[in-house]
């Protein structure tokens, strides 16, 4: 189990936090994604917990032990955690096999246990190759089986699919996870792509600036997004200001802030559809096709632009549009 | 609120102290006392101008330091113009056009380095001498021989620019080839002709590289004893060895010494300044390798002729001359004591390579090793010797030793044990100074090839549970061993040249080949010199063919 108490780090004595007063938890044996954009901190704060870099402030426990805190530092080497990064960062100089069983000489069945990691991740022919000599995810499987090797009470990944293009990443993603499946690891995944965290984390921790703006299981946060930061990271989201609130008739709470997803906007040529609460006439600017759907670039009376997507191709001219109560995101400010 | 005062806590006096106590390791500490010993010579010879000026320091003042100070800044003008003309100008030729022989002269224009300055002062002084080579060759043809008096300070001018050019050669042409193809593509596409690229484009981006080759320039002309000193100008360095040798006046060589390193630490200073503005994100090393052109027959040659010059000059006349002597004079020099004396120069050269390599690698790892930001600020002080002169280098490091081998003749003694000198006048001292004076040469070509190794193969090594020391050994040296092996090759050369510093520190009972050369010539035996001249020449010039090979292929 992982504790992380507000844990932070900055760079420039204080001028700017890279890692601002971070607090969570982490159970044996669940998958954590940490999403972020570029700059969040995202890899500062993993990186901390690797002991790659130091704290100004906060604690971490690992398994009930102290690992940081403002008067203790435990060494990377002694923490016990696996790290798969961005780059793989296998050593070029060692064979697959080599590069295994680094991590593990003073086992006595060590041999024994890299033969294991190889049939684990497949590769089990390849052992004499040097990581030149091996594509992008197979280099990928050795980073993940080195890691896994010492059986580490927990496991980083660091970005590990961002070097790989879309069709390859989904399928060596689903890989990779299968195999951390079947060895019941606890496991913080660092990645800026929602898609990979909803397809494979138990929880997903939010970073924004540094400091968390939410953590939750992965199916609540689509729903119940904290902030309209949060909605919009998953999905397109259209912040429901003042005009909109008149244009589509709903009177919203004051205080709070509201949003509704672009795909929970429903398209009516003429009437509009009678399911839908709140309606208005809106004017097709611009047809973008994007393959078995459109988007539509509308404005709306009061001058608003919005976009929308439907799948009705044979759209023209001037159109009604709404959504029901029940889909809007409310948020305090 | 709370916030901003949760920040300012985390930066309280209590907080930091608490970490400085959570991260401070042996590294730090190990660090800190090896920048200690590197930083001595330069701390002693503050420390001993509290001590006041010596009896002639005030002559000094009044009749010498005006001649010490204009003599050098006119060798630093004078030179400064001289290795830019050959220097920028051969590189942007070398790499920008197709000319005969040009594969052979890219690496022609290295070797003068290979030649230290005093010896091709002594070269170029019998050349021009009565009874020299020009003065047979005029007689060859019935001429009248019209002596030219080099023996002066432009002459010495002339003789450091012509064996020093290489080092502006060197950084501006690994930019030319390296940095700056794209640009040149750019400024082609946008209809720009070669003169106005060169001067508008490719000159101000060079600049920088080309102020670093100058400043090492500046720093060599500061640093050298024997070409002044035979060629009769008065330096800085010259007064050193005067008022600590002739005038046996400590005192004013420590003042002489300390000026000099301010003047030193000002050009320093001036270069930080000139490259903030120009500050280039340099492009990404693109692999595309300059474009040369082809112009016409005539042209060709004549780029030929322009690159041929510095050679000529710097390389194959001194050269050609050492090579007449050495045919004059082998029968009475070449015998069993000189072998004797070159493997024992090799010897000290090999042991102080490997001793400063071993130094810069520490200095490197352990201030990497070490959590603390400041202690790796620090370190970079370690790495300061190469810009102070070796004369000043020997006195600041007498001045401790001497100091601890007093000490230790008096704690002997009271045990009853009768000792001499232990540290001063012995290799250790002669070592320790050169591992102060070159440890820069190691730690670069080192450091740059620990940065292109990515760092997170160090950190995976550490995640993995293996240590610092460990994972050194078993990843990183392997990684950085191409590196490490021509530090240990450019130490050699350094040691096998250097003279100043091995004048003033060797142990009585050794010499080096430099020193053999400079008793030479200072006995009235300059052609005798030439052999033990050409034995530095040939060691320093396999290994830099060797390394520019490597340079090449990158």
């Amino acid at each position: 189990m992982l504790i992380v108490e507000s844990l932070s780090k900055s760079f420039n004595k204080g001028k700017n936090y890279s890692v601002e007063d971070v607090s969570f938890q982490l159970k044996k044996g669940n998958v954590c994604a940490i999403v972020g954009e570029s700059g969040s901190g995202k890899t500062t704060l993993v990186r901390l917990i690797a002991g790659l870099e130091r704290p100004n402030s906060g604690t971490i426990y690992l398994d009930g032990k102290v690992i940081v805190s403002i008067d203790k530092f435990v060494q990377p080497e002694k923490r016990n955690i696996g790290l798969v990064f961005q780059e793989y960062a296998l050593f070029p100089h060692l064979t697959v096999f080599d590069n295994i069983l680094y991590g593990i000489s003073k086992r006595k069945d060590k041999k024994q246990r890299v033969r294991e990691m190889l049939e684990l991740v497949g590769l089990s022919d390849m052992e004499d190759r040097y990581p030149h000599q091996l594509s992008g995810g197979q280099q990928q499987r050795v980073a993940l089986a080195r890691a896994l090797a010492p059986e580490p009470s927990l496991l980083i990944l660091d970005e590990p699919f961002s070097n790989l293009d879309t069709m390859m990443r989904e399928q060596l993603r689903n890989e990779v996870f299968d195999i951390i499946k079947k060895t019941d690891a606890t496991v913080l995944f660092v990645t800026h792509d929602t898609q990979d965290a909803l397809a494979v984390a138990d929880e997903i921790l939010i970073l924004q600036n540094g400091k968390v703006v939410q953590k939750d299981a992965a199916s609540n946060l689509y729903i119940n997004p904290n902030t309209l930061y949060v909605a919009s990271l998953f999905g397109n989201t259209i912040h429901i200001n003042k005009n909109l609130q008149d244009a589509f008739h709903c009177p919203l709470k004051p205080n709070c802030s509201h949003a509704i997803r672009n795909e929970k906007i429903k398209v009516n040529p003429k009437t509009g559809d009678p399911e839908c609460e709140h309606l208005t006439k809106a004017f097709i600017v611009k047809k973008i096709e994007l393959g078995d759907y459109v988007q539509l670039i509308l404005k709306l009376e009061t001058g608003d632009q919005l976009t929308v997507v439907t799948k009705d191709k044979s759209i023209e001219g001037t159109i009604v549009i709404g959504f029901n109560s029940k889909d809007i995101l409310e948020f305090k400010e | 609120m709370n916030q901003v005062g949760n920040k300012q806590n985390t930066f309280s006096l209590t907080k930091r102290l608490k970490r400085l106590k959570r991260d401070v390791n042996k590294w730090s500490v190990l660090t800190l006392t090896i920048v200690f010993f590197l930083a001595l010579p330069v701390i002693s010879i503050g420390v001993e101008l509290f001590s006041g000026p010596g009896e002639t320091w005030s002559h000094i003042v009044e009749y010498l330091l005006f001649q010490y100070i204009s003599n050098s800044l006119y060798l630093i003008f004078f030179c400064s113009f001289l290795v830019l003309v050959f220097g920028v100008s051969s590189a942007w030729f070398i790499s920008r056009f197709n000319f005969p022989f040009r594969k052979q002269i890219e690496w022609l224009l290295i070797l003068p380095l290979t030649i230290p300055s005093y010896i091709v002062g002594y070269a170029y002084a019998g050349i021009f001498d009565y009874g020299g080579s020009l003065d047979m060759l005029f007689r060859q043809f019935n001429l009248d021989f019209i002596r030219i008096d080099i023996m002066n300070r432009t002459g010495l001018a002339f003789i450091l620019s012509i064996s020093l050019f290489p080092y502006v050669y060197v950084s501006a042409r690994a930019f030319f080839l390296n940095q700056a193809n794209n640009l040149l593509e750019a400024s082609k596409m946008l209809g720009i002709n070669e003169g106005k690229t060169f001067f508008k484009l490719m000159l101000p981006l060079a600049r920088p590289a080309i102020i670093a080759g100058l400043i090492l320039v500046i720093m060599e002309v500061l640093n050298d004893y024997g070409a002044a000193s035979y060629y009769g100008v008065n330096t800085f360095t010259t007064g050193i060895f005067r008022s600590w040798f002739s005038l046996e006046e400590p005192q004013t060589a420590i003042y002489l010494s300390a000026l000099l390193v301010a003047i030193i630490f000002a050009l320093i200073l001036f270069e930080k300044w000139q490259i903030r503005k120009v500050r280039f994100t340099s492009s990404k090393t693109n692999d595309t390798q300059i474009h040369r052109k082809d112009p016409n027959k005539p042209m060709q040659w004549l780029i030929f002729t322009i690159v041929f010059i510095p050679v000529l000059l710097g390389f194959i006349i001194p050269l050609s001359q050492l090579i007449y002597w050495a045919f004059l004079t082998a029968s009475t020099v070449f015998d069993i004591k000189f072998i004797m004396l070159s493997l024992q120069s090799f010897g000290i050269a090999i042991s102080s390579a490997l001793i400063t390599v071993f130094f810069a690698l520490i200095l490197i790892y352990f201030s990497k090793w070490s959590a603390l930001r400041l202690v790796k600020n620090i370190s970079r002080v370690g790495v300061m010797g190469y810009a102070i002169p070796g004369a000043v280098i020997a006195i600041g490091i007498m001045l401790p030793t001497i100091a601890l081998d007093k000490w230790l003749i008096q704690t002997l003694k009271s045990f009853g044990i009768d000792s001499g000198f232990i540290v001063n006048g012995t290799l250790i001292a002669l070592f320790y100074a050169y591992t102060v004076r070159f440890l820069a040469v190691a730690y670069n070509p080192i450091e740059s090839t620990t940065l292109k190794v990515d760092s997170s193969i160090s950190d995976s090594s550490k995640v993995l549970g293996v240590g610092n020391l460990k994972t050194f050994f078993k990843i990183e040296f392997p990684l950085i061993k191409a590196g490490v092996f021509s530090a240990v090759i450019l130490v050699f050369i350094d040691v096998m040249k250097e003279l100043p510093l091995t004048l003033i520190l060797k142990p009585y009972a050794i010499d080096t080949l430099a020193v053999k050369a400079f008793e030479y010539a200072s006995d009235e035996m300059v052609m005798e010199a030439s052999i033990p001249s050409l034995f530095i020449i040939f060691t320093a010039m396999i290994p830099v063919i060797f390394l520019n090979k490597l340079l090449i292929k990158r």
